[in-house]
């Protein structure tokens, strides 16, 4: 029942008994995720069957069980869709620019939020910041398309005073991606850098004070104190950000959608959601839903692993 | 080693709530914890078993109705209040939002907890051949003869429903709307600005050039005469509307609910790869250049157009009726669509007869089909479908002079807007709803100018308006099939030809994907189904 | 690198700067478009649309709020929400902290495989059918528990939170633990007052979670009664968006009017969770870890 030492887990322990004695002296600890492992193998678990359906052509008057198989067709229906590759592509590609240049985002405003001398103005910046999270996509979208119109939009107005030709953003392929990582940002920066803000606040003041004395400039204890202290919260969010890169929020992309931007708009979750609404296609929807869940779960795997043996923080 | 007492005690208090999975501060006593009976399946009745009409027993009926943003909650209507009494039947309702209708319905069906039946559901076809086939729902045919006088009666006068409603095996598993009003089938009727022609001194164009340069005028010489150059000479909410509005002036019409034209022989013709189409396009992308056509038709909500159209601004677009553009409606007339190039000139699109499929269906669980279907039919009768559509005469609506139904002024000017308070009484508003659109029973939207739109297209209307046809599982998973790949890349390529970000020397290349995507087995497989159906 | 002392004053000074001029850029880029909600709600729809309005109401309406508070429904809606958020976080918390405690205690033998098992169903699930039989044979269909008991856990949230108890040193538990305490006291006692941070997060992001949901009201609700706030607004602003119905003689201005509705409802809608907010703040001081130790 005593919190055993941690130098003490590291001696490898090969005999199965030594083992047991660890496991029964912390019996308490796995009562305390039995509830939790409940909850997954009831609401989780159980109703897993139901991915079988992605190998079957799916029937409700049979149910889920009863459906025919068919294999592997609702996939290679997909594979040899003729937009198959471009939905890779517009996927991957939106998930890359936001790794790159959306996550740093809420890390760098924790910092700067933490930074700020006032506790007034600290608090101001946080509400604020907060905000835009509560704002309905229909509501951000709708926003974007009165700024950005091509002709009374305040964008384009403050271009022909600059004396610059009016671009129409909502219409061209090559904004598209732009615009929605950037009101990504802005949208979601505030609501994720409260993680970061917390993970700040539990860095211990006497690791600051330890850096002034040695004379560190304020710029070098946010590098040598700040980050270290949030680097696994990092690492974990990274981690899980890359086992995301297959989902792409679809509800404002399909919002932003148009004829005209499709090239570089259409990604997995629009084109799924169109057959799903259109067609009422379940195995379909199952099987691509299916071949995302793989590639995430690969791709975090490997990352995971990855992290792992740089001693770093990681899931497992 | 000290900890705060008030934490620990919290923390405690935790874990114990836990243990209950309840939770020690919250709100037990919400009326929500009650786990009251849901609406199950088939809970019906006191009643004797499915014997006859005039029954005095009284019987329940458990219903999936969708609620369209309008309705009140279905078992508080007016409608269904006073139908009780007359009929003796309880409809226990499951009133689903709109929003969230296509799942619960999914649901309903994939769990196999059924209804008695499906109200105002909007069952697909692909739902009711599947369905139907696999016995969920039950063929509806042979009541219809034997219960439903009013549907039979409209079915030989309109044969053409009954075929649109025929699955391939011959039973009917739902039941559409049946819209005999032809302004209300013609969505988009063009409108012209009659006061800007009669200013600049313009005759109604009646051919495509005509209306170039009526548009050029329009654009040109500031007809609202406000000194800027603000005019939009041709609107239209999207392109899809555009294209629908302006395609029977090239000959080319939107049968079997999709890009589809029938010549006299019964020949079917896709004509996504056609030169007429072609041309259309060059004519569109000729007044997107010259900025005739809003240029912003492609990336525009419907808020922003609906304020263009009420913006005094615009000198033609194609809508149903004038309610959209209330307050200009002095300044527009219907006009006729104009002459095209190879001389056709008529109306593109217009909504075939047997309009909302899937308004209704009964399941097999219903052990009152027939009282079900008399239930229903009375919506198809002349007094029927007005009690339906107005409630009840002196209490929510009057005659008026003309002799057609009118709602009290207290539900038009109520303070919530027309629509929702009709919606507080009839689940009418929001379409979809099984029953009998006419002449009779539609005042609301058969106002004086749309009748006289409708009356000056009439020459232009197609011989016959044919329904998407209801095709077998295995052919309907195939054309979903192809035309998953084959509608995203012709609308794309539609925008793209007529903004110009694709050239006309391209066409062949388009042609060719469309090749290779198959679109002759999509018109294959029109074909066939027309043949079956109304050959 | 040592620094003579004016001139790392000074230094400090211009880093401030600089932090106060990036801060107050960042702003006013977020506070322009939420002031923009705000004056739009209180225009004029028609110059909303049309672009006429950039900063400060235009054609001063009240009447998207009226029409929203009209509707009878919007308090109960609320009653509900807070009732659901209340309750939903309770279990939350509770149930996360019993996942994550244990699962960050490096000596415990096989919490890789929880875990393993815990995130594999972040990945893959049966889909909304087969959970809805489950939700259904439970009896929960209808009640409140529908919105509580299957969002119990968060998987997300809870690595979070297993993240920052591994960052709770080590020794603070050994030293209890060598006073003989049990595990559950060491959580209760040493390990959740220096969390209240991350308890703070969890809180805020689980009752914002509750706040906005809706789906699983329409899938699980059947009584009008028991709807949450967001799927009644969702229906206000549906009513008045529905255009199927061209009968209204007042068509256009009601669509104008849904406009300005959706901008009044984000209004209407988060004003309760921003006012969370300032009271979760509180808990992000720095310091509060060594605060508690030393009670």
């Amino acid at each position: 029942m005593r919190y055993a030492k941690r130098t003490e887990t590291a001696v490898a322990r090969s005999s199965g008994s030594a083992l047991w004695r660890r496991m029964s002296t912390r019996y308490d600890l796995y009562l305390m995720l039995l509830l939790p492992t409940a909850y997954y193998l009831i609401f989780q678990y159980a109703p897993m069957y139901g991915m079988q359906i992605a190998f079957k052509n799916f029937i409700a008057a049979k149910g889920i069980g009863g459906s025919p198989w068919v294999g592997l067709d609702q996939f290679t229906q997909f594979f040899d869709s003729y937009y198959f590759w471009r939905l890779i592509r517009n996927t991957l590609s939106i998930s890359v620019f936001s790794l790159i240049f959306a996550f740093p985002v809420p890390i760098l405003l924790a910092l700067l939020i933490n930074e700020i001398g006032s506790s007034r103005f600290k608090r101001w910046v946080q509400n604020v910041t907060y905000i835009p999270h509560f704002i309905s996509l229909v509501v951000v979208v709708g926003m974007l398309g009165i700024f950005l119109d091509g002709d009374h939009g305040f964008v384009n107005q403050l271009l022909k005073e600059a004396g610059l030709p009016a671009v129409s953003f909502l219409q061209s392929p090559g904004w598209f991606k732009p615009i929605l990582i950037l009101s990504n940002i802005w949208q979601t920066m505030g609501f994720s850098s409260i993680i970061y803000i917390a993970a700040l606040s539990g860095i211990d003041p006497a690791q600051y004070e330890a850096a002034m004395i040695d004379g560190a400039s304020r710029l070098q204890r946010v590098r040598h104190v700040s980050l270290p202290g949030i680097l696994p919260t990092m690492t974990i969010l990274f981690i899980l950000e890359i086992g995301h890169l297959m989902n792409v929020g679809f509800e404002k992309i399909l919002l932003m959608q148009n004829q005209l931007n499709m090239e570089s708009s259409d990604v997995i979750a629009t084109f799924v959601y169109r057959v799903g609404i259109q067609q009422a296609q379940y195995s379909y929807t199952a099987a691509v839903g299916l071949f995302n869940a793989v590639i995430n779960f690969i791709l975090l795997i490997a990352v995971n692993w990855a992290a792992r043996r740089r001693g770093g923080a990681s899931l497992w | 080693m000290q900890v705060s007492p008030k934490i620990a005690i919290l923390g405690a208090a935790l874990l114990v709530a836990a243990s209950l999975t309840g939770c020690a501060g919250g709100g037990g006593n919400n009326s929500n914890s009650d786990n009251g009976s849901s609406a199950g399946p088939a809970s019906a009745s006191s009643g004797s078993s499915g014997e006859a009409a005039g029954s005095k027993q009284p019987i329940t009926l458990t219903m999936l109705a969708q609620r369209s943003g309008q309705n009140g909650p279905y078992k508080d209507m007016l409608v269904f209040q006073e139908y009780e009494k007359k009929t003796n039947i309880h409809v226990e309702w499951t009133d689903v939002p709109a929003s969230g209708f296509a799942e619960k319905k999914n649901l309903v069906f994939a769990s196999n907890e059924l209804p008695d039946a499906f109200f105002k559901a909007g069952i697909t076809p692909t739902e009711a051949i599947k369905y139907g086939t696999s016995g969920m729902l039950m063929p509806l045919e042979d009541l219809i003869a034997k219960d439903a006088p009013n549907i039979s009666k409209l079915f030989e006068q309109y044969p053409e429903v009954l075929k649109a409603l025929t699955a391939p095996d011959g039973h009917i598993y739902a039941l559409s709307d049946i819209v005999t009003l032809d302004n209300a089938r013609i969505g988009l009727k063009p409108w012209i600005n009659r006061q800007w022609l009669q200013k600049l001194g313009l005759k109604e164009p009646t051919t495509t050039d005509e209306l170039l340069n009526v548009l050029r005028a329009f654009r040109d010489n500031d007809p609202n005469g406000n000194g800027q150059k603000d005019e939009i000479p041709i609107l239209a909410a999207d392109l899809g509307s555009l294209v629908g509005g302006i395609s029977g002036s090239f000959g080319l019409q939107n049968q079997m609910g999709y890009h589809i034209n029938v010549d006299d022989e019964g020949k079917v013709k896709v004509w996504l790869a056609d030169d007429r189409y072609k041309q259309m396009l060059m004519y569109l992308h000729q007044l997107y250049q010259e900025k005739l056509l809003d240029n912003e038709i492609i990336s525009q909500d419907q808020p922003t157009w609906l304020s263009k159209l009420n913006s005094g601004k615009v000198g033609m677009f194609y809508i149903q009726e004038g309610a959209a553009f209330e307050k200009l409606k002095d300044q527009y007339i219907g006009t006729i669509p104009v002459k095209g190039p190879n001389g056709d000139q008529m109306v593109g699109s217009v909504a075939p007869i047997a309009r909302s499929f899937g308004a209704f269906a009964i399941s097999s669980v219903n052990k009152y089909p027939d009282e079900t279907m008399k239930w229903l039919d009375y919506f198809y009768g002349d007094e029927g479908s007005i009690f339906f559509r107005f409630g009840v005469e002196g209490k929510t609506y009057h005659i008026g002079d003309d002799g057609l139904p009118y709602f009290n002024d207290d539900i038009l000017n109520d303070p919530r807007g027309a629509g929702n308070a009709e919606g507080q009484i009839t689940p009418y508003p929001g379409g979809g709803s099984p029953e009998w659109i006419n002449d009779k029973n539609s005042s609301g939207i058969n106002s004086p100018e749309g009748i006289a739109a409708t009356e000056r297209l009439q020459p232009y209307l197609p011989k016959k308006v044919y329904a998407a046809p209801l095709l077998d599982a295995s052919s309907n998973d195939r054309l979903d099939n192809l035309r998953r790949d084959i509608d995203t890349y012709a609308d794309e390529s539609q925008a793209k030809f007529i903004v110009g970000n694709l050239s006309f020397d391209k066409w062949d290349e388009y042609v060719n994907t469309l090749k290779k995507m198959h679109l002759d087995e999509v018109e294959q497989i029109y074909q066939q189904a027309f043949d079956k159906l109304y050959k | 690198m040592e620094k003579s002392a004016p001139n790392r004053a000074a230094g400090e000074k211009a880093f401030d700067t600089a932090i106060y001029i990036i801060a107050s850029v960042i702003l006013a880029i977020v506070l322009y478009p939420l002031v923009f909600i705000v004056s739009a709600s209180f225009s004029d729809p028609g110059e909303v649309v049309a672009g006429h309005m950039w900063l400060w109401p235009k054609g001063w309406s009240v009447q998207s709020y009226k029409l929203v508070f009209e509707n009878g429904d919007v308090w109960r809606g609320y009653l509900n929400t807070i009732v659901y958020a209340v309750v939903g976080v309770c279990v939350n918390l509770v149930m996360t902290v019993l996942a994550a405690y244990p699962l960050s205690r490096q000596d415990l033998p096989g919490r890789n495989v929880f875990m393993f098992g815990y995130v594999f169903t972040m990945f893959f699930s049966g889909g909304l059918i087969p959970t809805y039989l489950v939700v259904r044979d439970l009896g929960l269909v209808n009640t409140m528990w529908a919105l509580i008991v299957p969002t119990a856990i968060a998987t997300f949230n809870l690595i979070i939170m297993r993240t920052f108890f591994q960052t709770i040193p080590v020794e603070l538990q050994e030293s209890a633990s060598m006073d003989g305490c049990t595990n559950g006291r060491l959580l209760l006692s040493v390990v959740l007052p220096l969390s209240k941070p991350i308890l703070a997060v969890m809180l805020l992001y689980y009752g914002v979670a509750h706040w906005n949901s809706f789906f699983n009201a329409l899938i699980y609700l059947n009584d009008h009664d028991k709807y949450p706030l967001q799927l009644i607004l969702r229906e206000i602003l549906i009513q008045n968006q529905a255009t199927a119905d061209l009968n209204d003689p007042n068509f256009a201005d009601r669509i104008m009017m849904a406009e300005s509705i959706k901008y009044a409802l984000i209004v209407v809608a988060s004003i309760p969770v921003l006012l969370l907010y300032p009271f979760v703040q509180r808990y992000f001081v720095q310091g509060v870890m060594i605060g508690a130790i030393k009670g």
